[in-house]
């Protein structure tokens, strides 16, 4: 397997270049037969690089240490599930799993559009094989082959990194990569718009569909890696700023913006450069964050060893490919002319576009403050680095302010909107949002900004569930249906606008839980069995936490561990006894012998109890001492109020993608078929 | 074996790209009839801006003078757009008639009705006898309920 696999990965170079050089031949001299052989082609590659990835697998399951790969993730203990998701634990196998998306995200492109869009095609296709035979290059050429050998056949492999072995680990890098490779296709489909000068609507409406599926996955991979982050890494928060978080989040940000300002486009024919724009930048972003993460070149969490070479062929990559689409855009300007002008300052438009000026803006102070330290090394030999002090100023007050559109977009009518109209829909959602942000004070919550996002939240989830109630009525009027039935026409019959306020909601019931961030309470205490800590709550109740003792076991196999030492803690809440609480220190078996926290969470709607076992003593743990008068350890104690809606709102975001997503309904019917639709104005689909 | 198993791959892969091109086997390369037309997406979208600027009315973000003005001047695009479709099917002469301006007002509520009754054909938005199962343009059957089926 191992070899039909390696011998796979190489077949699938010479293939992939001919499918790229058929394709844009093919496409340029009209010829069916060399486009249809170079469609072949995408299948060709994705069954070749699957049987690589197989291989790869297979050697982690037969614990084949000659792979250099396979002894640097992978040990005889590591139990199967960890040895299946070996293939994306390290750099030449995470690269590997990239090229076996974006092959699947190629197949499923050609195959849908086998018999529509077929203009597009041939660039489509030219685009797609020279992305893909881009990372062949350097899987096979820049070392990092997961094939290659080490020339002899340790007994052991070095094992998996502790923080890898947990559950997240095999949801959180598929579901983010499954969001970066997707977005492959809606670039293909731009510049095969720009090569065949096919710049009408239908370029958009196939990009548009794409753009929402990954915007999809990597949202979730993106809050994926923030729980991931709680619950392994111990140090009680799910954002750090991380370079690699913030290349997650600047293609998040522009493909958010894409996703508004392309309304514009579809009814309007305004902003179709800056569209276009935004999705050849969000592609190379996603570029840009393997180049972040395989690279090295910027100290974080996630990187792998520091790789020149990669880094050369990358920046090399993402030079040509903002040098070309730079091309093509100017080339096609003459086509890219707007339809109409923004007619008043206050309509939806203007709100859309200043939703697109902050994400943008918000793009620009992640990406600044993410490369200062290698800008400032290159520019002054010193390295500068910013840390999460200098994200969260910039990046707060764009947050809010886009909160606030969220509020304002939807009361605003597309072209115009009368300022009495205005008064009318804001005078309710501001004095609820002014009353909630006052009520709060008074409360005693007194950190401004963070009260501001209370109150700017609460208007926008009024306006959010009056635009429903409205819609519904207007619709039962306009139609004469009932409630019950005018409220579900309503949301199916134009699923992308209601959808995308679910996803609003979503997002705000996000923001909130951010805001919460102020309140979070940490104290670290050393106790003996025995002895209790008391942490309070900032809603008032009182937690008391009472060391029961350490009890350790020794030699799991199962699990991978050396030894693992569990401290038990009752806990009280206002002397109310709930659930005892434990966490623990691991020893993995590895030749390195390093250790990991495993955290304990109660987590409820209102709050976390978020518990470490901070320090003990491993020698004594290690000498089997078993004496309950040398357990003294130091524990974190905290508390973090709202932090569960964080993980509450990326299901209440998925639902609302779903609804945006779903295939049917009003989407791909006709115009002369769904007049009752009150959609703004979606461009036809059809696919 | 393994070697026997090596050659097989690439000549699968081989058979599969080379036979378009040996055998002459073709993709199409040009848009189908079937996809709608440039003029026909700018028909949609203006009579579905026309439905939303009801909408945007009747929910009271336009006051009635604004809505006027505004339905006015949709009107007037879906016209234009309505007979860019017409002169691109290359119908007749009465194609380039402009239709009065409640044409589109009844259009709009002829498809509608015919959504209701189930006359009005999902997929394409041929409207069709009453009565009828299968859509006489483009062969589709036609739901009893329109109102359900999108």
């Amino acid at each position: 397997m191992n070899v039909i696999g390696e011998l796979a990965l190489w077949v699938s170079l010479p293939v992939a270049i001919w499918g790229g050089a058929l394709a844009f031949i093919g496409g340029r001299q009209n010829r069916g037969d060399l486009v249809l052989s170079a469609e072949r082609t995408v299948y060709a590659v994705l069954a070749l690089i699957t049987l690589a990835s197989l291989g790869i697998v297979d050697t982690f399951l037969n614990d084949r240490f000659e792979y250099t790969y396979v002894a640097s993730y992978s040990s005889l203990d590591l139990p199967t599930f960890y040895k299946v998701s070996g293939l994306w634990a390290g750099q030449t196998g995470s690269l590997l799993f990239w090229l076996l998306l974006l092959c699947g995200f190629s197949a499923l492109a050609v195959w849908s559009n086998r018999s529509k869009n077929r203009e597009f095609m041939p660039y489509v296709v030219g685009t797609l094989m020279v992305i893909q035979t881009f990372f062949l290059v350097v899987l096979l050429f820049a070392d990092v082959n997961p094939y290659a050998k080490l020339g002899f056949t340790p007994i052991d492999g070095q094992g998996l990194n502790p923080q890898l072995q947990n559950y997240w680990m095999t949801i959180h890098p598929p579901t983010l990569y499954l969001g970066f490779t997707a977005f492959t296709v809606p670039f293909a489909f731009a510049v095969a718009a720009l090569l065949s000068g096919r710049l009408d609507s239908r370029w958009i409406v196939v990009t548009r569909k794409w753009i929402l599926l990954s915007w999809f996955f990597l949202s979730n991979g993106i809050v994926f890696g923030m729980r991931w982050a709680y619950e392994e890494l111990g140090w009680g928060g799910y954002w750090f700023w991380d370079p690699v978080e913030n290349a997650s989040l600047l293609p998040w940000l522009t493909a958010t913006a894409f996703l508004h300002s392309v309304q514009i486009q579809e009814t309007r024919g305004m902003l179709k450069v800056w569209n276009m724009g935004l999705v050849l930048v969000t592609f190379i972003l996603t570029i840009f964050a393997t180049f972040l993460t395989r690279s090295g070149l910027i100290e974080s969490v996630h990187t792998f060893a520091q790789e020149l070479k990669i880094a050369y062929i990358f920046l090399g990559f993402m030079g040509a490919l903002i040098a070309l689409v730079t091309v093509l855009i100017i080339y096609r300007l003459p086509q890219l002319r707007s339809s109409n002008q923004i007619e008043s300052f206050v309509s939806r438009e203007s709100a859309f576009l200043f939703n697109n000026l902050i994400l943008v803006a918000t793009t620009f102070a992640v990406m600044w403050g993410t490369m200062l330290p290698l800008f400032s090394e290159g520019f002054t030999g010193q390295e500068i680095s910013v840390g999460p002090a200098f994200f969260n100023r910039v990046n707060v007050p764009f947050g809010i302010a886009i909160l606030f559109l969220m509020g304002v977009g939807p009361v605003i009518a597309w072209r115009r909107a009368s300022k009495k109209n205005l008064q009318k829909h804001f005078v309710v959602p501001t004095a609820v949002g002014l009353a909630t942000a006052a009520g709060l004070w008074l409360a005693g919550a007194r950190v401004g900004l963070s009260v501001m996002t209370f109150g700017i939240a609460a208007f926008v989830l009024w306006v959010i569930g009056a635009e429903f109630w409205k819609g519904t009525k207007a619709r039962a009027r306009i139609e004469g249906e009932g409630m019950v039935s005018a409220f579900w026409h309503l949301v199916m019959r134009n699923r992308r606008r209601w959808g995308g306020y679910v996803v609003h909601v979503a997002i705000v019931i996000m923001f909130t839980a951010f805001a919460a961030a102020p309140w979070y309470q940490e104290i670290r205490q050393t106790l003996d069995p025995g002895e209790s800590a008391e942490i309070t709550s900032p809603l008032g109740s009182t937690y008391t936490l009472t060391y029961e003792g350490l009890s350790t076991n020794f030699n799991d196999r199962d699990d991978n561990l050396a030894w693992q030492a569990v401290a038990l803690l009752s806990v009280r809440k206002d002397g109310e006894p709930l659930p005892p609480m434990t966490t623990e220190k691991r020893e993995y078996i590895r030749p390195d012998r390093s250790t990991s926290t495993e955290v304990g969470i109660r987590s409820t709607p209102v709050e976390d109890l978020y518990i470490t076992l901070a320090d003990v003593n491993t020698r004594l743990i290690e000498m089997r001492v078993n004496d309950p008068s040398q357990q003294t350890a130091t524990f974190t104690f905290m508390v973090k109020p709202l932090v569960s809606w964080i993980w509450a709102s990326a299901f209440v975001l998925t639902i609302g993608a779903l609804i945006g997503m779903w295939p049917g309904g009003a989407e791909v019917r006709p115009p002369a078929s769904r007049p009752a639709s009150d959609a703004p104005a979606p461009a036809p689909a059809g696919d | 074996m393994l070697f026997a198993a090596g050659i097989l791959v690439i000549l699968a892969v081989a058979v599969l790209v080379l036979e378009p091109i040996v055998r002459g086997s073709r993709a199409s390369l040009e848009r189908t009839n079937d996809e709608m037309s440039e003029a026909e997406a700018t028909r949609r979208v203006r009579l579905l801006a026309l439905r939303d600027a009801e909408y945007d009315y009747q929910m009271g973000k336009l006051d009635e003078a604004d809505y006027r003005s505004l339905r006015a001047e949709l009107a007037a695009e879906a016209l234009a757009a309505m007979e860019a479709v017409e002169a691109e099917k290359g119908g007749g002469p009465n194609s380039r008639v402009s239709p009065a301006p409640d044409a589109l007002e009844a259009e709009i509520a002829a498809a509608r009705a015919g959504l209701r009754d189930g006359t009005t054909c999902g997929a394409c938005g041929h409207g069709n006898p009453a009565g009828s199962r299968f859509c006489a343009s483009c062969g589709q059957a036609l739901h009893l309920s329109g109102s359900t089926s999108a």
